[in-house]
């Protein structure tokens, strides 16, 4: 498992209060397969708060998905919901929980603020 | 192009010819497609080596369809000894029964063959031709041809299986049969598309609610439950009960199981669109509350699932923003689009606000409200946020994704469809007045959310300040005064692009039109430039950009004349909206009914009957959705605290319309209309 999922996971309780904005709650696990290992975290999601451990179920969603895959989400390198198109990862289980989790997920690497381009490009930034 | 036939379920639809065969096609999606791939490109039946012809097609069913054939050319017909009938259904998955009937007096050796191939092309590499980057296989297996396609971990399957035997090979099955006199030989072919997912299992098979193969039975069973639901309509004017039944038909029919959510939702239009588009789906349901409310929450619930969080250039991301269009296939996967989803449009966001407020009016089930304030608040914010890209107080758009992302973000999205007077283009961004119109009606009913719903009256009195000022604000900068009418859309210095357009109309619905303006908005609805006689036209006729059979540039497009309608009607011009309602019915007579996506412009004096645009979708959910929303302003249908409002204007001659058992807040109420002339024609 790589530095920045462990950075990511432990930054959620923080930013759940400002992520985790909808009544809903449920039991999310995540399996990182790195070679023939799979590391588990199970995250419990409810409006405003998150609970994080490394514990496997009982869930209601799982998540499977590769320990590259998962680095390059906490990143902003990947978009999850075409990684599960691409079948590069996979559900099974309560997918509103898969979706609340993904906002969880940065904005790619170097991202400007859209205002900031187009004012700038009409002439209109000071 | 030949004539197409199509049967679907949900976003699982196959597009043939007249005889039932499917030829490999490049530009037009014909084919057995499930969830944007086509899992069949050719399916070809021949008898003794030679192509049928038919006699007759049965398509009164949206997922059954049978044709009768026969050998030889037309001229061959009086004499067939031998004919086939060719009867397919879909129901997740797609079966085909052949019926060889021996018409001679005795037997007789039969050679029945049919060519199979998929490609498993992704529905954007038929609009964009492209090379596949994976490898296709097919084997022959026990009773059954399996043909497959897989890039990395991306793998889907066509599984072909037939029930009498045959000689199979992996590029079809062949059938030698000796039939009797006057006798008959069946085979029954079953094929299933399949989605695997990354341990294998059809991804399908995880959805809490997916049904799996549906049989037709099913199908037919859970479309006259939807039928049954809806309020039951008798009327005198032939045109209107004949739209209203094949409305509600075709959006029974375009219902699909969300491959991400796990729901039902309403599919766009086939078979380019048959995935789930934010604005359609929104306009689709806000024609469709008072009929079909049960439509409505898992629209709102999967649009609300998929808001956007983060900033993503490439998918024209931006927390709060509500998205424009959701595909399964390769090439969203691989990212070769954008679609994943793609959220490159400025006025979904504000329309789900509308949606979520109008569709409460109607049900008095403030529980989405309650549930869905937080997403509810961010697409408010995002209206004042990043969707003022310039800060000037106005919805802007433009692209972050030049290659594959969308140039114009509104309704009218094809790449001509922003133009001056002259026919030139302005630059970016731009801010199109309907985008105006719909951010000042989200405000108001965010307004009254906010204040009923979410205890926040400082919010509330904060939206309502924001949205008179915008009003004022609009008036003042869209209105070209010695022209008479609002300005298409502002450049990106502000000034006015100046093309009459169908647009004005969505802000007579919006309600942001100064009421001493509104009589020559709707003069110039209704005047020669826009009006063609069957509707409002997208671009006035003088304009320098006008053609009659361009996309978004002179054709007449139902979904946009039932706004029209409903906007002439909440400023008060009955007649009016009552005759965009009656031309409406008159041009759905020449299609069965079924109201395709556009039809040209050219002047109703010219051709006297409607001429369908070349390449439009049919079904499509808004156009569907059209004859419904026009019932709803000819009766005047309003809901007011816990009742429902009648006010009918029935369009002359339009004779007797009632509606019976109109669900809401209010129980079932009936509501009854006539005109003060009755039926003649």
């Amino acid at each position: 498992m790589t530095e920045a999922t462990e950075r990511f996971f432990e930054s959620l309780p923080a930013r759940a209060p400002e992520v985790l904005v909808s009544p809903v709650s449920g039991t999310l696990q995540i399996d990182l397969a790195q070679d023939d290992q799979t590391v588990h975290w199970l995250v419990h999601l409810r409006q405003g708060e998150i609970d994080v451990s490394r514990d496997r179920g009982p869930a209601d969603a799982i998540w499977y998905t590769s320990a590259d895959l998962f680095d390059r989400l906490v990143t902003g390198r990947a978009q999850a919901i075409s990684s599960v198109f691409r079948n590069e990862s996979s559900f099974s289980g309560d997918v509103v929980l898969f979706l609340l989790f993904h906002r969880f997920f940065p904005d790619p690497p170097g991202t400007r603020d859209p205002r900031t381009v187009a004012r700038e490009q009409v002439g209109r930034l000071r | 192009m030949k004539d197409l036939v199509s049967i679907l379920d949900g976003n699982t639809f196959l597009v043939s010819d007249d005889r039932g065969d499917i030829e490999p096609s490049l530009d037009f999606p014909t084919g057995l497609f499930s969830f944007d791939t086509r899992h069949l490109s050719t399916w070809l039946l021949t008898l003794d080596g030679e192509r049928l012809h038919p006699l007759s097609v049965d398509t009164a069913e949206s997922f059954r369809t049978r044709f009768f054939l026969v050998p030889g050319e037309p001229t061959h017909y009086l004499d067939a000894k031998v004919s086939i009938i060719r009867s397919r259904a879909i129901g997740g998955s797609f079966e085909e029964e052949l019926t060889l009937l021996n018409h001679s007096g005795k037997e007789t050796e039969f050679v029945v063959h049919l060519d199979m191939a998929a490609d498993f092309a992704d529905l954007f590499e038929i609009k964009h031709a492209r090379h596949k980057q994976g490898l296709t296989t097919a084997t022959v297996g026990d009773g059954e041809l399996r043909l497959g396609y897989r890039r990395e971990r991306f793998h889907r399957e066509t599984v072909i299986s037939t029930s009498a035997p045959a000689h199979i090979e992996v590029s079809g099955m062949t059938y030698r049969v000796r039939v009797g006199p006057h006798g008959e030989w069946k085979t029954r072919l079953h094929v299933s598309t399949i989605v695997h997912g990354a341990r294998g299992e059809d991804i399908r098979a995880n959805l809490p609610q997916y049904m799996g193969s549906r049989n037709p039975d099913a199908i037919r069973a859970e479309q006259n439950e939807v039928l049954a639901r809806a309020p039951k309509l008798g009327c005198d004017c032939q045109p209107l009960a004949g739209a209203y039944r094949q409305s509600l038909n075709d959006l029974a029919a375009l219902r699909y199981e969300s491959i991400t959510l796990g729901v039902r939702l309403v599919a766009a239009g086939l078979p380019w669109f048959m995935t789930l588009f934010g604005r359609d789906s929104i306009i689709t349901s806000l024609q469709v509350v008072p009929f079909l409310p049960e439509l409505i929450p898992p629209t709102l619930m999967m649009l609300a699932g998929l808001q956007g969080h983060r900033i993503d250039d490439f998918r024209d991301e931006e927390p709060g923003k509500i998205l424009h269009e959701l595909r399964y296939g390769e090439t969203a996967g691989f990212e070769e689009q954008p679609h994943s989803p793609y959220y490159g449009s400025a006025d979904s966001t504000p329309l789900f606000v509308i949606l979520l407020d109008e569709y409460e009016r109607w049900t008095g089930d403030d529980k989405l409200i309650r549930g869905l304030e937080a997403q509810a608040r961010a697409a408010l914010a995002w209206i004042d946020t990043y969707g003022d890209l310039l800060g000037t107080g106005y919805l802007w758009y433009q692209t972050r994704n030049p290659d594959t992302g969308l140039a114009n973000q509104c309704w009218k999205d094809s790449w001509d469809a922003i133009s001056y007077r002259d026919g030139r283009f302005p630059g970016f961004p731009r801010a199109t007045c309907e985008l105006q119109g719909y951010a000042y009606d989200a405000k108001i009913r965010g307004a009254r959310m906010a204040r009923k719903f979410w205890g926040d009256p400082a919010y509330a009195d904060r939206l309502e300040r924001e949205a008179a000022e915008l009003k004022i604000r609009f008036n003042r900068d869209f209105w070209i005064p010695d022209r008479g009418y609002y300005a298409l859309a502002l450049d990106s210095d502000g000034r006015q692009v100046d093309a009459l357009t169908s647009n004005i109309g969505h802000l007579l619905w919006s309600g942001i039109v100064d009421e001493s303006r509104a009589g020559r908005i709707a003069a110039h609805l209704m005047g020669p430039r826009l009006y063609s006689g069957w509707g409002v036209r997208t671009l006035a006729t003088d304009e320098g950009r006008y053609n009659p059979v361009g996309y978004h540039v002179g054709t007449v497009w139902p979904f946009d004349n039932s706004i029209i309608a409903w906007g002439l009607w909440r400023y008060g011009f009955r007649r009016e909206a009552g005759q965009i309602c009656d031309a409406m019915l008159a041009a759905s007579r020449f299609f069965d009914g079924r109201l395709p996506e556009a039809f040209a412009g050219y002047d109703r004096a010219l051709t006297d009957y409607p001429v369908e645009y070349p390449t439009a979708c049919s079904p499509q959910a808004w156009s569907a959705g059209t004859p419904l929303l026009l019932l709803r302003v000819i009766l005047g249908l309003e809901p007011q605290g816990d009742h429902l409002i009648i006010d009918p204007a029935v369009p002359e001659g339009m004779g007797r319309v009632e509606l019976l058992d109109i669900p809401g807040r209010w129980g079932h109420v009936d509501a009854l209309g006539r005109s003060r002339t009755p039926r003649g024609r």
